[in-house]
């Protein structure tokens, strides 16, 4: 049998456009995949120019997703260019700002993209498998993923005026503080999504069962994590120090933050606009590490919120090291939404969340700015130069997604090697592909604006480029 | 159920594409009627389905590939369980089908199209679609500003 490429073109329910290309042997097995990011988008250049003070908003523009994200580490690179110590309070609303942008998020992911596969199986017909058929099928589970979703951005939009691409979050704080009103209302509804959130996590407890193939297939293998710390080692999204921990659970190193140029280097391939990240000490590909969700409940030494600790503590009964399958991205995000609702109502009880002194003021101080935060997806990292006028001379942004490409890289083979045999594709195959991905949730920038109708179209074509199989979605 | 609802949606930085969206805007600076919801988004969302099971009547509005510019076009809608695969946006049609899954009610909906012709990006809308938006809102101001909670 000649050798063959087979391709997965676009990538579907992932944030932005990409494809699979899997190549086979002369036996029909899988020899090679890769991940191809096949969007451009150019932010770190065409930045450059602009004054400082504008990049929060510029860089929000880089996903209609997370742009909360963004703009949060772009405003700590800022708040490093003023050179202040911006007042307690605006750092407690960004916390809250964060943590309900990781709580819609993991909802999105979770509700939306993943629980389709979750609930009505990789081999369901793909014309019902996505959130409407998960209505039809399941009417609770997914009018609670609907709830937890437009909680999570109506606490966006009561904080910082909008949903989608707020400019709230400035260099030197936040643009205003948050009112009695806004905070009363995010208050009354806390217990009701902690209930939506149990719920979710027991349901998706009973159901693991029957993934025990995935979960074994579905980038499981060693690699090194890594993400942000609290100073106390528990878990944190806003700040701290960045941990680097082995597949065995050991701490390699606790690094300061924004002294990332140090440790991390970042490499191209031919193949795909995505960078691909890996800790220097160990060099590539040794020193690949996986970031987001599953990283961070390994990485940390506890949680300081009572239901979410119970729910971690259970969840580091999975493995004796560090929890390897990439499956159980799945699970962390449910523990961390949990988090995420017992952490704001934790910020928000506090009578200081209402002070008003919630911006610091100065020009530029330091030529130079690094602001490191962790997003939903996992850690963002923002790097900006400036000149003496405060105007951008030079920015690097390394995301989540690029962090965790080597691996993603890596886990689309292991599943292909599991899953794909032959010259004959299935839809439930090529969907377990796909689904490894997703469990990772990368963000390939969905803010770039797609005409038309996107399909799943996948051929299978030999060296030479003569078709073999195709397959469409319907 | 004694409201009506508008959504008007689209990429407003994406010339034409924008029609939906800025009628919608303008719409909400004409219309001054507690009976009418106007939300203007850049795209339809499942969240948007409990607000859609509690209107009487629900006026999608969009920008279309298709179609003579300078004009508009209305088509009833009925709810269909069906959706691409990129899940975090949605068509009208099934967001009505998801309405009446999830919270029991759908509502009369009717789509109205503006065709475009420039879909780059940029804040311009071409001449004759911006024209086609505002005899939309006029058409809309007027046919809304009768209605009230009580009649729907």
């Amino acid at each position: 049998m000649p050798r063959q490429t087979i391709v997965i073109d676009p990538v579907t329910r992932i944030e932005g456009h990409s494809k699979i290309s899997l190549h086979l042997d002369e036996e029909g097995h899988v020899e090679e995949a890769y991940f191809h990011v096949t969007q451009f988008r150019g932010f770190e250049k065409f930045c450059e120019g602009r004054p400082y003070y504008e990049m929060p908003s510029l860089m929000a523009r880089i996903c209609g997703i997370c742009p909360v994200s963004h703009l949060i580490a772009s405003a700590k690179a800022c708040d490093q260019i003023l050179a202040v110590r911006i007042p307690p309070n605006a750092v407690r609303l960004r916390q809250v700002l964060n943590l309900a942008q990781i709580l819609q998020s993991h909802a999105l992911s979770f509700f939306y993209l993943s629980a389709p596969d979750l609930l009505l199986g990789m081999d369901a017909d793909p014309a019902t498998r996505n959130v409407f058929g998960l209505a039809e099928a399941n009417p609770a589970l997914a009018k609670d993923g609907v709830r937890l979703r437009q909680f999570g951005q109506q606490i966006i939009e009561w904080l910082a005026g909008k949903r989608i691409h707020p400019a709230w979050v400035v260099p030197g704080g936040v643009a205003s503080p948050l009112t009695a009103e806004s905070r009363e209302r995010i208050l009354a509804g806390i217990p009701e999504c902690l209930g939506i959130a149990a719920r979710a996590l027991d349901w998706f407890k009973n159901e693991m069962e029957r993934f025990r193939e995935e979960i074994r297939s579905f980038a499981n293998f060693p690699t090194l994590f890594m993400g942000l710390v609290g100073e106390d080692g528990k878990l944190e999204h806003y700040h701290g120090k960045l941990r680097f921990l082995d597949a065995g659970g050991k701490v390699v190193a606790d690094y300061v933050d924004t002294a990332f140029p140090e440790y991390l280097a970042e490499i191209a391939h031919p193949w795909t606009y995505l960078k691909t990240s890996f800790y220097k000490p160990l060099g590539y590909p040794d020193g690949v590490y996986r970031v987001g969700p599953l990283a961070r409940l390994n990485i940390i030494d506890g949680v300081d919120t009572p239901r979410a600790s119970q729910e971690w503590a259970e969840f580091r009964e999975l493995d004796r090291g560090a929890v390897l399958s990439s499956f159980y991205f799945h699970y962390a995000r449910l523990i961390e939404i949990v988090y995420a609702l017992e952490k704001i109502e934790q910020l928000l009880s506090a009578p200081e969340s209402l002070d008003v002194n919630v911006r610091a003021r100065a020009n530029v101080n330091n030529g130079e700015g690094i602001g490191v935060s962790e997003a939903p997806r996992g850690t963002l990292m923002h790097h900006y130069k400036v000149d003496a006028d405060g105007l951008i001379t030079w920015a690097n942004l390394i995301i989540a997604t690029g962090h965790n490409n080597a691996a993603m890289n890596r886990g689309v083979l292991q599943v292909a090697r599991h899953f794909v045999h032959g010259n004959r594709l299935t839809e439930g195959m090529l969907n377990r592909v796909e689904a490894v991905i997703r469990t990772f949730d990368p963000c390939l920038s969905c803010s770039t604006h797609a005409s038309g109708r996107l399909a799943l179209e996948v051929e299978l074509r030999s060296h030479e480029g003569e078709l073999l199989d195709t397959c469409h979605t319907r | 159920m004694s409201h009506t609802l508008v959504i008007g949606y689209g990429n407003p930085l994406r010339g034409d594409d924008g029609a939906g969206y800025m009628a919608a805007e303008l719409l909400r600076a004409r219309l001054q009627n507690p009976a009418v919801e106007i939300v203007s988004e850049q795209q339809l969302l499942p969240e948007m389905m409990q607000g859609i099971a509690e209107a009487k009547l629900v006026i999608f509005i969009d920008a279309s590939v298709s179609g003579r510019t300078g004009k508009f076009n209305r088509i009833p809608l009925r709810p269909a369980p069906t959706c691409g695969r990129f899940t975090h946006h949605a068509s009208p049609e099934a967001l009505l089908a998801g309405a009446q899954a999830l919270y029991g009610h759908t509502p009369e909906a009717v789509h109205y199209l503006i065709p475009g012709r420039f879909f780059e990006a940029g804040q311009e809308m071409t001449p004759s679609v911006r024209r086609a938006v505002n005899d939309l809102v006029e058409t809309l101001a007027q046919e809304l500003d009768a209605v009230t909670e009580a009649t729907g």
